[in-house]
């Protein structure tokens, strides 16, 4: 492994409030719900993976007894999805695994009759992996609208809004001294909706 | 296409700035050696940026040195020092984008457009072919990039999605190309796509008053009159925020604060004053 202290970002000399904020501000930037549906999800899990193990070994290392570096977060995520009783079994993995034309064909061959709201939703995630991400929102939306209980497409729903009203830290400023908390700035109360939405749903494409 | 990759000054330390504008001096010099004196009109922003961008990346700045501005003796100014060939691919994006951008002028430009950029085209393919031989990849992306716009905008009412994608795709390969692994490739390419993404669809938004007058090709052109300011800001607001995510997982190693300050700054601010100014200019008009 490397050196902990260079996987966060702070000097072997720091006070252990220092760590632990380096720690926190990393994990915020690593959390996986800024990645959920990304192609780079699994980039971004494996980041977390090395600051949490950075952490935890600092921990050890100053013998503080219990390393309470690894959050819940990384864990849950990397189980990805569980369900096993969708027609559209086969495209799900196929977008797990990134291979989106596949994925495509498979959606494409499907007849009129059967293209349900989870077919929308999944023709959604292809447009999104690519980086259609207008289309993506579209197809979404259609998903929600067909059937507006399933928390899975709610929460792409969610996802997109939260992108297109993505508010950087152009207009508050104030106070912080470096850019740590701004990845986060978009509105609060949709990331915790996000939050909950996600606990709901372990289903992830 | 030109211009919009800028820095938010007014949250720059001034060190940073200095060191911005010194990698901008830079990589004009490095024109200069690499092209000739004229050569060194084409350098952008944009190219500013890959520069800087490839300089964090690999840890290429040695130091700074003083000199003189070329264009203005009177002018002091410091050069950002590099090692290996950063500027001189920033340098070749430059005349290759440029060689290509009057390509696309001389096709759907003015009049007058396509009389004053026929002038300098002979000097621009000059450099081009000098660019290429040395980086012939780079060449061959912008090159595909152009066959593809043409190609896009030939077909009836294509989605904004699909507008945007070859010049995303070209930012995403040239940015890819410079990957050291797969898992970088990764991140750079969806780095590059948002970004180049965001790109064209400020270059949309910018032109959208120009293009309709012209009757030329642009994206916003489906979109109704009502929800087109909401459109515009939510499509970019998300390419950024796209690009966003992708630049975290990125091993930015100098520089930060500059472009730290550019992607969460200096691009917000840009599209803001240009989604202003056309509502101004489209409420001017319908009064």
């Amino acid at each position: 492994m490397n050196n902990p202290y260079e996987v966060l970002g702070v000097s072997p000399s720091a006070t252990d409030e220092e760590i632990k904020k380096a720690y926190r501000n990393l994990a915020k930037k690593y959390h996986p719900d800024n990645y959920a549906d990304s192609p780079l999800a699994d980039v971004a899990e494996q980041k977390m993976k090395e600051v949490n193990e950075a952490y935890d070994e600092i921990n050890r290392m100053r013998q503080k007894g219990k390393g309470t570096g690894s959050t819940s977060g990384s864990g849950s995520y990397s189980g990805g999805y569980s369900g096993g009783y969708s027609k559209f079994n086969s495209v799900r993995i196929y977008i797990q695994r990134n291979m989106i034309n596949e994925a495509e064909q498979v959606l494409e061959s499907t007849e009129a009759a059967e293209r349900n709201a989870e077919w929308y939703f999944l023709k959604g995630m292809c447009a999104y992996r690519r980086g259609w991400s207008d289309q993506a929102r579209q197809f979404f939306q259609t998903a929600h609208n067909m059937d507006p209980g399933n928390a899975e497409y709610q929460t792409a729903v969610n996802n997109m809004n939260n992108q297109r009203t993505y508010n950087y830290g152009g207009y508050n400023t104030g106070g912080e001294s470096d850019f740590g908390g701004m990845g986060c700035s978009c509105c609060d109360i949709c990331a915790t909706m996000m939050c909950i939405n996600c606990l709901c749903n372990c289903c992830r494409g | 296409m030109f211009g919009y990759l800028q820095v938010d000054k007014a949250e720059l330390k001034v060190r940073e700035y200095e060191a911005y504008k010194s990698v901008y001096c830079g990589l004009c010099r490095q024109m200069g050696r690499d092209y000739s004196f004229l050569s060194r009109l084409a350098l952008s922003y944009d190219c500013t940026y890959y520069a800087m961008l490839l300089l964090s990346l690999t840890r290429g700045c040695s130091g700074f040195d003083d000199g003189r501005c070329r264009f203005n003796p009177f002018k002091s100014c410091k050069f950002a020092r590099c090692e290996g060939d950063c500027y001189s691919k920033a340098a070749a994006l430059s005349v290759i984008s440029v060689y290509y951008k009057i390509q696309d002028d001389i096709r759907d430009g003015s009049f007058f457009k396509r009389f004053s950029v026929r002038l300098i085209q002979p000097f621009f393919s000059h450099w081009r072919k000098k660019a290429a031989r040395r980086y012939p990849q780079i060449d061959e992306i912008v090159a595909e990039m152009l066959r593809a716009q043409f190609a896009v905008e030939e077909e009836t009412d294509p989605c904004t999605d699909a507008a945007a994608h070859p010049t995303a795709q070209m930012l995403a390969k040239v940015f890819a190309a410079d990957a050291g692994d797969e898992t970088d490739k990764r991140v750079f390419y969806e780095f590059g796509y948002h970004l180049g993404r965001w790109v064209y669809l400020i270059d949309a938004a910018d032109d959208y008053l120009k293009d309709k007058k012209r009757n030329s090709f642009n994206p916003f052109f489906g979109v109704e009159k009502e929800e087109l300011f909401s459109y515009m800001e939510g499509i970019l607001n998300q390419s950024l925020a796209r690009a966003f995510d992708a630049y975290c997982l990125m091993d930015i190693k100098d520089f930060k604060g500059i472009l730290d300050n550019m992607i969460l700054l200096g691009f917000p601010l840009k599209q803001n004053s240009v989604l202003s100014r056309l509502r101004e200019e489209m409420n001017e008009q319908s009064v």
